[in-house]
């Protein structure tokens, strides 16, 4: 092979790349962007539903619609951690390294989640108020179990 | 020759029962704040918030209507009073100096600011929430709780002020902790010793601080 054969293989070759990166979904740092606005999504959504409970008259449809968004999100997280949305993305990201080096149990954590959420969400559906408070518990306490683990300690 | 021991000091009541148990009841709930947000115990800690709010508007109450010691109009002086005091050219004191009563509205603004902003935060799930949290957003509630994390350490920086200023006064050899713990102490001759109000004034602003208390903890519903 020619010299000049090598290097238009080797442009060629870099164009593509140039063009799988476009068209590639996100790179690491916007993911990490996105899932923090999932997650602020999912928190404004709990913390909806906990302003309804504690009202002591809650709206049966706020609470299902709320309901709905947590148990939409929570089928939906295992798509928020891609590979490289982690802190070595350069994105301001909380989300611990240990994600990607222990992905069973991180799936174990996002299980516990959706399979609370789905009660959640089925409590909600049927207006049934006397079991919405300990699923929307049941919930919160999946949310902690993970950040525990998996999340770095917000400093408030 | 001047006989120091037969100086006249006399020992007078300087602080009542009630301004002592809100400074201690303040002084252990301070703390156990802090503890129980930084170990998780967010229903202790909203607890303990509550109790430290029905205790400063007690003590708000009783910076008005108690007795002269713990009274605002006699111990908020005037930045002539505050020179006076800090270039020794000062009379005798019986409560706070005039420097030392700035440091006390200090640390009890800075509590009421903080009491305010938890009512308000919101944790980063939007699972735990102040009383009055469903009167913002999300994003707000959490904003609020950075700021009341970082007020935090502007109380203790008062608090740090507070208790250098009685270490102080401790190496000069005047205790300040045991007065505020018997509510008696030797006082230079010549201070009038101050009359306590009567205890029955303790009951209504009590009842009066709990209700209010009692009314913000439940979110301004009854």
């Amino acid at each position: 092979m020619s010299s000049r054969h090598r290097k238009w293989i080797v442009g060629a070759a870099l164009v593509l790349c140039a063009g799988a990166a476009v068209g590639a979904d996100l790179t690491g740092a916007e993911a990490a962007k996105a899932r923090i606005a999932h997650m602020k999504a999912l928190g404004g959504a709990a913390k909806a539903l906990g302003d309804q409970l504690k009202s002591g008259a809650p709206d049966p449809a706020v609470v299902k619609a709320e309901a709905a968004k947590i148990d939409a999100a929570a089928k939906a997280l295992p798509t928020w951690f891609p590979a490289g949305s982690g802190p070595s993305s350069g994105a301001k990201t909380h989300a611990l390294p240990l994600i990607w080096s222990d992905p069973s149990g991180f799936a174990a954590k996002q299980r516990a989640l959706a399979l609370a959420a789905g009660k959640l969400d089925a409590a909600a559906s049927a207006g049934d108020m006397a079991t919405i408070g300990p699923a929307m518990q049941a919930v919160g306490g999946a949310c902690k179990g993970c950040h525990e683990t998996y999340k770095a300690k917000e400093r408030s | 020759m001047r006989d120091a021991a037969r100086t006249p000091w006399v020992e007078a009541r300087v602080w009542d029962l009630p301004t002592r148990a809100v400074h201690w009841l303040i002084a252990v709930l301070v703390p156990f704040s802090w503890w129980s947000a930084h170990s998780d115990h967010l229903p202790w800690h909203r607890l303990s918030g509550y109790t430290i709010l029905g205790l400063l508007i007690f003590r708000l109450f009783w910076g008005v209507w108690g007795s002269p010691t713990a009274r605002f109009s006699n111990f908020l002086r005037g930045p002539a009073a505050v020179r006076a005091y800090l270039a020794g050219r000062a009379g005798p004191v019986i409560g706070h100096n005039p420097l030392g009563g700035w440091s006390i509205a200090a640390m009890l603004a800075m509590l009421a600011a903080q009491l305010s902003l938890g009512l308000f935060s919101v944790d980063e799930d939007g699972l735990e929430a102040g009383p009055l949290a469903r009167l913002v957003s999300f994003d707000t509630g959490r904003a609020i709780a950075k700021i009341h994390h970082l007020g935090f350490w502007v109380l203790l920086s008062l608090i740090g002020l507070h208790l250098a200023a009685i270490a102080f006064h401790a190496l000069r050899r005047r205790d300040l902790v045991t007065p505020m713990i018997t509510g008696r102490a030797v006082v230079a001759p010549g201070g009038q010793p101050p009359l306590f109000v009567p205890r029955w004034r303790v009951l209504p602003a009590a009842v009066a601080a709990g209700a209010i208390a009692w009314f913000i903890a439940h979110g301004l519903r009854v």
